[in-house]
């Protein structure tokens, strides 16, 4: 049985592909984006949560409790009076998972949605991609992949072509640059690149604007040279990306 | 193009400068003279009319005139005089008309000088205070070089409309005569059907361009905003100036016209509170309807509101009412379904507290009780409190309304019309069904805690139980998530419509069940204690047909599937499904299709009504901050859509709170 490591699932997704979507969140990722707006993606471990924003700061969580599936984090998860205390990461079947999915299929096949696969970076964990988008086509949902294109091309290739769609984040043009802020080389995705432009299925590129980093005349016009006429969204920079470092017990260090 | 000096004008209330009080009080001297009500009712019309005919004003530009200069009147009766009706009468709300639809269009149809003859003299004076009155304003349109005006003024009202200029004109006199007459809250009805003859006449004839008719349109619109601040409801915007477009005919045909569009186009535009528009939409209905209706709500007014015919009529006819009437049904001020021209309905005459009836049943049962007892007790409770809601309401009396009267035919509206049905709303059913589920899990299923445990913790407001609170509150089963909480949504619906079913009122009606809230989702939550769904004592309830604010659920389609489970034509005295959007969903360039999809979706899946909010909490926070920044700021409140910072400070709390989960 193959099992793989969700940080969320999100309903109602527009923004992930066409039509009305199902977005699930894979944990972990091999990139380290200095602008990385979901920080639980990171780890390939669940993680506790404590929303900064609305914790009163009572206490009531640290005081030792005996529930087992605390244990791990240190803090009770059943007791917090206001709701903010969770833990990003759940461990799910791909049948477990493709039968929650199953849920929204009438308004998926109403709006011409599906379900996309995201992150952290789903080739991660691409056994159990594959495993669930099988058991999603035998439904005939369509699904998508929302990649880095940050894997070996044996395992990228393997897990696109399970796929109806890829949309593929190309950051940064320059190797060096790339180097600097995701903390990894291109060169392989811009094999993964090539190769996915080749092989005839829909796929769309994407980049984020960075301020500085990634939205310099430069690299946009690189990017474009690179990709040609591919389908390329421009992703507006969130100014809130730091947002839910805190929740994590994590810092954002990208300068703004 | 909108005449932007007109909208301005009125925007920025410059018109406010010729408001001057209103008429004395004259209820005392009345009472001397032995007037009976519906004499007092044409006195003090044709008082106002008269007052209003010193003083006409048509604005720059303006193409469809009438103004209020005065605010409303004084009550007719003295407060003694209230005190001995009420010894023997239930008077609802104020105890004027309100809510319901008039027939405007057979005034406009057959004009003042043909209705007077057939009038009964109180009713007739109205008219002839009326005359005078647009006599003035055509006076004025000649002193200002005003000859378009005056053209119209010399055929309407006398006379019956021939071009739409001259129906928008009368429609807006005879809207205007509602409003001075006292009576409030009063809806326009199937605008589209209504009033397209007279464009289709004037687009044959040659005689009418659309921009222009769609300038003329804008005007009319306009004018439902010129006095609306005096139309005060619960706060303003509260005003009952409800528009229905779209929907089946009798005949089975669908209405989809010029002017449907117009409307529509007309309304996003302008970008005002009034008139709120309604859409009646079926499962035939194209996407490119509900990308037009999505289209308005991007705009952040809080409407279209979507009523789905496939639920709405079936569930009417079910209820007594004639397949034709069924068919022209459109919505009261804020979201009941009435029958235009035919009905005097009491639509929000009462109002079940769900949360109340588990509350009582929980209490009532000892630690040995089963869920079947828990579920019995709960049926047995809505039973209960809706026989004593129902035994309140008995002899409902109404100021006669001698104007209003004349779109009836004549007839004395206020002893009742060809329906003549009360609507109960019924507040806080996911916290009702949130309750029942938690219960089921943790005191019936798990056995974690018992009854009384839970009861101890509800009266002392969870207060040392944060661990039970937390279980309640955010672990249990939630409506709009799952199942288990969704089959109490159909558990409570039934039992509902149950209490109500064969029950006449004393006016020959029926009772029918509804799924709204209107304030009660403030005032009910306001009267109990915590409750077993983790609310703490002094929350409100979701309002009308939601789920929990605290379920935390952001997935809408998982919110349709779930609150489309109940048999909602049981239900179907009104009261919408709202869902909460930030306004970023609708950046992207296929957004209005998708969210279309969604509506589309909840019609299909036999959803009776829709209520969407595009909404930004960071910008009414600012708002609240600065509202002199905001002026414009709309958002919705339960039935209706309000200039954010005209809101009392507890209304703008209330519905900030509510976009703290929005996705």
């Amino acid at each position: 049985m193959t099992t793989g490591i969700v940080f969320d699932i999100k309903g109602f997704a527009l923004h992930d592909g066409p039509g009305i979507r199902t977005t699930v969140f894979l944990k972990g990722c091999p990139l380290r984006c200095l602008w990385c707006h979901n920080p639980e993606g990171l780890s390939p471990f669940p993680q506790l949560s404590v929303k900064q924003t609305a914790c009163r700061h009572c206490g009531k969580c640290t005081v030792p409790c005996s529930h087992p599936d605390c244990q791990p984090f240190g803090r009770c998860l059943h007791i917090c009076p206001s709701g903010c205390i969770s833990v990003a990461g759940t461990a799910y079947t791909a049948e477990a998972l493709a039968e929650k999915l199953y849920a929204d299929r009438d308004v998926f096949a109403m709006s011409g949605g599906g379900v996309t696969f995201s992150g952290g970076e789903p080739l991660l964990q691409a056994d159990f991609v594959c495993a669930v988008s099988g058991l999603l086509h035998r439904e005939e949902i369509h699904t998508a992949m929302e990649t880095c294109g940050y894997a070996s091309p044996n395992v990228f290739r393997r897990t696109a072509e399970q796929m109806d769609f890829v949309i593929m984040d190309i950051k940064l043009a320059d190797p060096v640059l790339h180097k600097q802020y995701t903390g990894a080389d291109n060169g392989v995705i811009l094999e993964n690149f090539r190769w996915l432009a080749s092989c005839g299925k829909p796929y769309e590129i994407r980049t984020p604007l960075i301020p500085g980093i990634t939205d310099t005349e430069e690299n946009l016009a690189a990017i474009r040279n690179i990709i040609g006429d591919s389908k390329w969204e421009k992703l507006p920079y969130n100014t809130l990306a730091g947002a839910k470092y805190g929740n994590f017990g994590m810092e954002y260090t990208l300068e703004k | 193009m909108i005449n932007r000096t007109l909208y301005t004008f009125i925007t920025e209330q410059k018109h406010h400068a010729w408001r001057r009080p209103s008429v004395p009080s004259r209820a005392a001297e009345y009472a001397d003279a032995g007037m009976t009500p519906a004499q007092r009712m044409s006195a003090r019309f044709c008082e106002m009319a008269a007052e209003e005919a010193k003083n006409p004003h048509i604005l720059p530009g303006q193409k469809i005139v009438l103004m209020r200069t005065l605010p409303n009147g004084p009550d007719v009766l003295t407060p003694g005089e209230w005190e001995e009706i009420r010894k023997d009468h239930f008077i609802h709300e104020s105890g004027y008309i309100s809510n319901i639809c008039p027939d405007h269009i057979s005034l406009v149809k057959t004009g003042f000088k043909a209705a007077r003859e057939n009038a009964d003299p109180l009713s007739a004076a109205c008219l002839d205070a009326m005359s005078a009155l647009c006599a003035s304003y055509r006076e004025e349109a000649l002193r200002t070089g005003r000859v378009d005006v005056a053209e119209v003024l010399a055929k309407v009202p006398e006379y019956p409309a021939e071009t739409f200029r001259e129906a928008l004109q009368f429609f807006r006199i005879v809207h205007y005569g509602l409003w001075l007459e006292g009576d409030y809250h009063n809806t326009v009805g199937r605008f589209d059907v209504y009033m397209m003859p007279w464009l289709r006449h004037d687009l044959d004839a040659g005689i009418l361009t659309m921009t222009e008719a769609e300038e003329l349109l804008e005007d009319f619109f306009l004018s439902f905003n010129i006095d609306s601040d005096m139309y005060t409801g619960i706060q303003q915007g509260d005003n009952g100036q409800s528009m229905m477009l779209g929907g089946r005919l009798p005949d089975g045909t669908n209405v989809w016209n010029e002017l449907t569009e117009m409307c529509l186009k007309t309304s996003g535009e302008l970008k005002l509170i009034d008139p709120k528009i309604n859409l009646r939409v079926s499962k035939d209905t194209p996407l490119s309807v509900y990308e037009k209706g999505t289209e308005l709500t991007k705009v952040g007014l809080g409407f279209p509101q979507y009523s789905n015919d496939d639920v709405v009529i079936p569930a009417l006819v079910k209820l007594g009412y004639d397949p034709e009437d069924a068919a022209n049904y459109t919505v009261a001020a804020c979201w009941e379904f009435i029958i235009p021209k035919v009905g005097m309905e009491i639509a929000n005459i009462g109002a079940l507290s769900y949360p109340l009836c588990v509350d009582r049943a929980v209490r009532a049962l000892e630690d040995s009780a089963d869920l079947q007892d828990l579920k019995i007790a709960v049926a047995r409770e809505i039973r209960t409190e809706a026989a004593a809601i129902m035994d309140k309401v008995h002899d409902v009396w109404f100021v006669p309304s001698p104007f209003l009267n004349l779109l009836y035919g004549g007839r004395n509206i206020a002893d009742g019309a060809k329906y003549n049905n009360f609507g109960i709303h019924g507040t806080g059913i996911s916290c009702g069904a949130d309750s029942l589920a938690a219960l089921e899990k943790y005191v019936f299923t798990e056995k974690r805690w018992t009854l009384s445990q839970v009861v101890a913790a509800m009266d002392n407001n969870f207060e040392g139980e944060d661990e039970m609170c937390a279980a309640l509150r955010y672990e249990a089963p939630k409506c709009g998530r799952d199942d288990l909480a969704d089959r109490y949504l159909v558990y409570l619906t039934e039992a509902f419509s149950c209490a109500l079913a064969g029950r006449k009122n004393d006016r020959g009606g029926i009772w029918r069940a509804g799924t709204g809230s209107a304030m009660f989702y403030l005032w009910h939550a306001a009267a109990l204690p915590a409750s077993p769904d983790g609310r703490r004592k002094d929350e409100p309830f979701a309002a009308n047909y939601s789920v929990s604010i605290f379920a935390k659920i952001e997935n809408p389609v998982s919110v349709i599937r779930s609150l489309t489970k109940p048999d909602l034509a049981k239900v179907c005295n009104g009261g919408p499904l709202t869902l909460e959007f930030h306004d970023k969903i609708f950046a992207g360039e296929d957004a209005i299709t998708k969210v279309a999809s969604l509506v589309q979706y909840f019609i299909r899946s036999g959803g009776h009504q829709l209520q969407l909010n595009a909404v930004n909490r960071d910008r009414l926070l600012d708002a609240q901050a600065n509202p002199e920044k905001y002026r414009q700021l709309i958002v919705r409140i339960w039935g209706w859509s309000a200039y954010f910072c005209e809101l009392d400070k507890e209304f703008q709390d209330h519905v900030i709170r509510r976009q703290e989960d929005v996705i």
